[in-house]
This record gives C-alpha cells, sequence and structure tokens, in this order.
C-alpha cells in the first residue's frame, strides 16, 4: 500500500526529457520543508531533552554518577520502584485478562460502559487519582482511621503507592488485548470445549498463544508508566525518605536539594529504561504486528 | 419481557471469575475512590463547594491550566498532522527512528522529562541561554509551561491520525488531481476534511492529558500564585495543608472538566463513524 503512495518512476531517459511531478506528491520544496519541520521540532522537542538529560549527568564524570546512584537513598527509592512495579503490573495484567475475557467471551447489556469505565482512569488528573486515594483512605476517613489504628495504613505507605500505581495504569492491559480478542472471535475456544478441554485448558492452549504478543505489549506500556508514575505517587506517598520515596520521588528531593548529579543520574536510569521499552515496543510492531491492536494508541 | 436478558446463557467457561475479578478490581481501584471524592464533597455541599473554587487563585489556576493546555493541544493538533504526513508518505533517512521517537514522551516518566526541560531552558542552561540573549525566558514562566504541557501532549494527534493516512487511497488524489485542482487545493479540500475526526480525537486527548499534567509542569513553572500555578499544584498544596475539604472542591472541578473532555472525545468519535464509518 505504501508502495502506492511513493513517486513512480518511468523509464524514460533521464537527460534530456522534461521531469514530470506525480500529481500525488507535493512539490520537492515543499517535501524538503515538512521534513525539516517534522526531524527538526522532534530534535528540539524530545531529542534535546533526551541528550540533557545524559549531559546533565555525566556532568562530573560516571565516577560521581554511579556514586550517586550508589547512596543508601537511591538504592532504597530503586528498591521501592521495582517492588510497586513487580506487585502493580502483575494485578494489572490479571485484571486486564479477565476483563478481556468477560467483555470478549460473553453478551450482556452495559458492555459499552464496562469499556468507559475501565478507560476513565486515563482521563483523570494522576494528582487526582491520588487525591481520591487519599480520601478514601487516608488517617481523615472512618475507613483509613480503622486502617491505621488496625497498623495497617495504606495512605503514606506501600499498599497506597501500590493503589495508586494500578489506578493510573489501569486500561493498559485490557485495552490492548479487548480489541485483539474481540477480532480472533469465539470459534476457537468453542471447538476446544466440544473436544473436551477444560476451561484452564482451553485459555492456556488456545487463546494465551493467540493473546501473547499483545499481552506482552501491554504490559511493557503498563511496566513504564508504573515505574515512572509520579503525580499520583506524589500524593499517596507522603514523599518518606527511605520508606516512601520511590525513583520519581527522589528524584524531585534530590533536584530540591540542588543535588542534580544525583537527580539527573537516576533520571537517566529511568530514561534508559524508557528506551529499552521502546527499543522492545517497535521490535513488536515490527515483528508481530498482526498480533497487536490495529489502531496504536497511547 | 422483549428485552435482552441481562447476560446470555453460554458454554464458555470461566464467567463468574473472569466477572469477579473484573468487578472487584474496578471496585477497589476506581469506584470506590472516585465514590470517596464525590461523597466528601456531598458532605461538604455545593455552596461551599463554590466558595473554594471562587477565589482568584483558584480561578486563575483553572483558567491557567485550561489555556495553557488548549494552547498546546493547538500546537500539538499541527506539528502531529505534518509529523504524521511526513511519518507515512515520505522515505528519508532516520525515518524509523523517529518514528519510535514520537513515543518516547509516552515512556518518559513526567519528573524526568520535567527536569531536563528545565536544565535547557532555564536562563544557565544550554536553550535558555540562547534565548535569553534576547530577551525572551521560557523557564519559571508560562513559556515553560506551554513547553511542557506540548511535551507531554505530543504522540497523541500523531498516533490518531497516523493510521488514517495509511489508509487513504492515492485514486482519490488522482482523481481530484485529473479533475484540475492543485496540489494544495487536494490537500485543502480532499485530504483534510477524511484526517478531521481522527485529528480532532487526538486533540481532545493531547488536552485531556494536558489538563491533568503535574509532574512534568512543576518543576519548569515556577509556580507563582495567580501566575504560573497550575491547578493540580493547588490540589497538592491544599493535601499538604491538610485542607482535604478545599482539595476535593478542586478535585471536583478537574474530574467535571475530564468529564466533560471525555464527553466531547466521544462525541467527536460517534459523529466520525456516522461520517466516515471508521474512527
Amino acid at each position: 500500500m505504501s508502495d502506492a503512495t511513493l513517486p513512480k518512476m518511468q523509464a524514460r531517459p533521464a537527460a534530456t526529457a522534461p521531469r514530470f511531478r506525480s500529481a500525488t506528491e507535493e512539490s520537492p520544496a515543499a517535501r524538503g520543508a515538512l521534513i525539516a519541520i517534522a526531524t527538526g521540532g522532534l530534535a528540539l522537542l524530545v531529542g534535546a531533552p533526551l541528550a540533557a538529560v545524559f549531559a546533565e549527568a555525566l556532568m562530573q564524570g560516571w565516577g560521581a554518577a554511579v556514586a550517586s546512584l550508589a547512596s543508601r537513598d537511591a538504592q532504597s527509592a530503586i528498591r521501592l520502584t521495582l517492588l510497586i512495579t513487580a506487585i502493580a503490573v502483575p494485578l494489572n495484567a490479571v485484571f486486564g485478562i479477565a476483563a478481556a475475557w468477560f467483555i470478549t467471551k460473553f453478551d450482556f447489556r452495559g458492555k459499552a460502559f464496562l469499556i468507559t469505565l475501565i478507560d476513565l482512569p486515563f482521563s483523570i488528573s494522576p494528582v487526582v487519582a491520588g487525591l481520591c486515594i487519599v480520601l478514601l483512605f487516608g488517617a481523615n476517613s472512618a475507613l483509613g482511621g480503622w486502617l491505621v489504628a488496625s497498623g495497617h495504613p495504606i495512605v503514606f505507605a506501600v499498599p497506597g503507592i501500590v493503589l495508586a500505581t494500578v489506578f493510573v495504569t489501569f486500561p493498559f492491559v485490557a485495552r490492548e488485548l479487548i480489541p485483539v480478542m474481540i477480532e480472533q472471535g469465539r470459534a476457537e475456544e468453542e471447538a476446544a470445549l466440544t473436544l473436551g478441554a477444560t476451561g484452564w485448558r482451553v485459555f492456556r492452549t488456545v487463546t494465551l498463544p493467540n493473546i501473547r504478543w499483545a499481552l506482552l505489549y501491554g504490559t511493557l506500556l503498563c511496566t513504564a508508566r508504573a515505574m515512572g508514575e509520579f503525580g499520583a505517587v506524589a500524593v499517596v506517598s507522603g514523599k518518606i525518605r527511605g520508606q516512601t520515596a520511590t525513583m520519581p520521588i527522589t528524584i524531585e528531593m534530590f533536584y530540591n536539594e540542588y543535588l542534580s548529579v544525583a537527580a539527573f543520574s537516576m533520571a537517566a536510569l529511568l530514561t534508559g529504561f524508557a528506551l529499552l521499552t521502546l527499543l522492545l515496543k517497535t521490535a513488536l510492531e515490527l515483528r508481530h504486528a498482526d498480533a497487536l491492536s490495529a489502531t496504536r494508541r497511547h | 419481557m422483549s428485552r435482552a436478558p441481562l447476560i446470555q446463557r453460554t458454554a464458555m467457561p470461566g464467567l463468574g471469575l473472569s466477572a469477579g475479578i473484573t468487578f472487584f478490581m474496578l471496585t477497589l481501584v476506581v469506584a470506590l475512590p472516585i465514590g470517596a471524592l464525590l461523597w466528601q464533597g456531598a458532605n461538604f455541599g455545593l455552596s461551599n463547594i463554590w466558595a473554594t473554587i471562587n477565589r482568584d487563585r483558584v480561578w486563575a489556576a483553572l483558567w491557567l491550566s485550561f489555556r495553557l493546555s488548549f494552547l498546546a493541544a493547538c500546537f500539538n493538533l499541527v506539528f502531529g498532522v505534518i509529523l504524521a504526513w511526513v511519518l507515512v508518505r515520505y522515505r528519508f533517512p532516520g525515518r524509523r527512528i523517529i518514528d519510535a521517537a514520537v513515543d518516547l514522551p509516552f515512556a518518559l516518566p513526567t519528573a524526568v522529562a520535567g527536569i531536563a526541560l528545565t536544565a535547557l531552558y532555564a536562563p544557565n542552561g544550554v536553550l535558555g541561554g540562547l534565548t535569553d540573549q534576547i530577551g525572551w525566558q521560557i523557564a519559571y514562566t508560562r513559556w515553560g509551561i506551554f513547553l511542557a504541557l506540548v511535551f507531554v501532549g505530543l504522540p497523541f494527534v500523531t498516533r490518531t491520525v497516523q493510521p488514517v493516512i495509511e489508509e487513504i487511497e492515492t485514486e482519490v488524489e488522482e482523481a481530484s488531481a485529473t479533475l484540475g485542482a492543485s496540489r494544495s487545493h487536494t490537500l485543502r479540500h480532499v485530504i483534510a476534511p477524511m484526517l478531521m475526526p481522527a485529528a480532532l480525537t487526538g486533540f481532545a486527548l493531547s488536552l485531556a492529558r494536558a489538563v491533568g499534567e503535574y509532574g512534568s509542569v512543576i518543576f519548569i513553572a515556577g509556580n507563582i500564585p495567580l501566575r504560573t500555578e497550575i491547578a493540580p499544584l493547588l490540589i497538592v498544596i491544599q493535601l499538604e495543608e491538610y485542607n482535604y475539604d478545599a482539595a476535593g472542591a478542586i478535585g471536583l472541578a478537574m474530574l467535571a472538566i475530564s468529564f466533560t473532555m471525555l464527553l466531547f472525545i466521544n462525541l467527536i468519535q460517534i459523529w466520525s463513524r456516522k461520517r466516515i464509518g471508521h474512527v
């Protein structure tokens, strides 16, 4: 399809004949200008900040950057972010699979409304999401007061950060799986059932192989967001050094304390992970385009 | 009973389990917390909520957030369509890298984007130093907020418009050209209407994202009340003072803005589905 949009090369003696431009392409000048705007704009808006992160991190050399990541605050932030991600992402994947199964394998009323509800967290400001969790589980509410009294606080503790992270990443897996599973239909699962397979076996041997790339894709996006979430976590974590300060929160602390190298070294670590995510995502899109949702959004 | 049953009976297994997990998570993670915000608002009372919002500082923050988000979404609309067009129609070295780089604002944590933009555009930064010489300060002014909002909303328009451009049949453009239309006439009257619904969806998504954005903005904004203070920051400030009622009131105002925009996005999609058969 994209070949049809390329200029058609006519076989003609190049030296003598005048050059005609295809009616479906812009003049070379316009073309060049558009490419320049696109690449130049992206280099300035995306490339420059990316370069700035690494340049600032290495301002005092590799030694200082690595040493800043070995500090106790940095180490505990890295451990906490890994812990939060390790809890939130599987929770999200299980929810995504269950929701996609429920929505695509059964017919019920209110399906469109349910999908809207699942998508809702993407339209809500992360700060408002954090606020909602504080109002529900904070010490000021009846539920929160009881939780704190019984020794299981949620807000200003790890469970609250997990909850906030699951909130902001809620739709990632479900929204990637639903279109793929709608397209695949139910016939293969029904055939397996008729042949006597149990429900779990049908899921493992029929459904899972069909959705694995889409599942990986959704999980990947979810992981990137989970590691980097700032607004919602800033509100619910209480920013307690060494206890509830995740990597992005610690970046803010270091930055506000004018520990520039430490802040940017940790930022570089997260940037490295973001680049890895993009690389894997692009590889998935190139290799398994058919197995992913047709339209690429978010 | 002529109505369809609530749920159709089928032989498919896992109804209880999948519905159970779905509703449990939806209730615990989404419905209960949002319910808590609404409950807080209901207890605080409409007149108190209005009294909280109807202060200069809150209006200034809400208006600033909305206005700059709108301007950033407008910029992203134009730039995003150009980017999508260039990526689909032209072949040039580095195209794949550019295509992948469009998604970086989605993958990069907002706090990282925030400090990186500030380092670049602060008066002692590489680019900020240049603009400072012509008396144009970017960081710690509204320009800085605008820049951060452009960054976080950058991928939306490109990613919604790109698949639509890929589907355009060149025959349509050829037909237009054979009928004597100039290239610019074809672009304006044939191509642009086809891209409009997707571009508007991307615009609305970019706007919705920008209004609620916090992490990338607070570092570069300067955060001066009435001038460069965004609405989400006000919520954080109220929470730090344990003023839950005021935080809830501003939160409700932002929730109302979010819902309005969600409705707007859905209306665009219904309209475009009626008009061209797909989103």
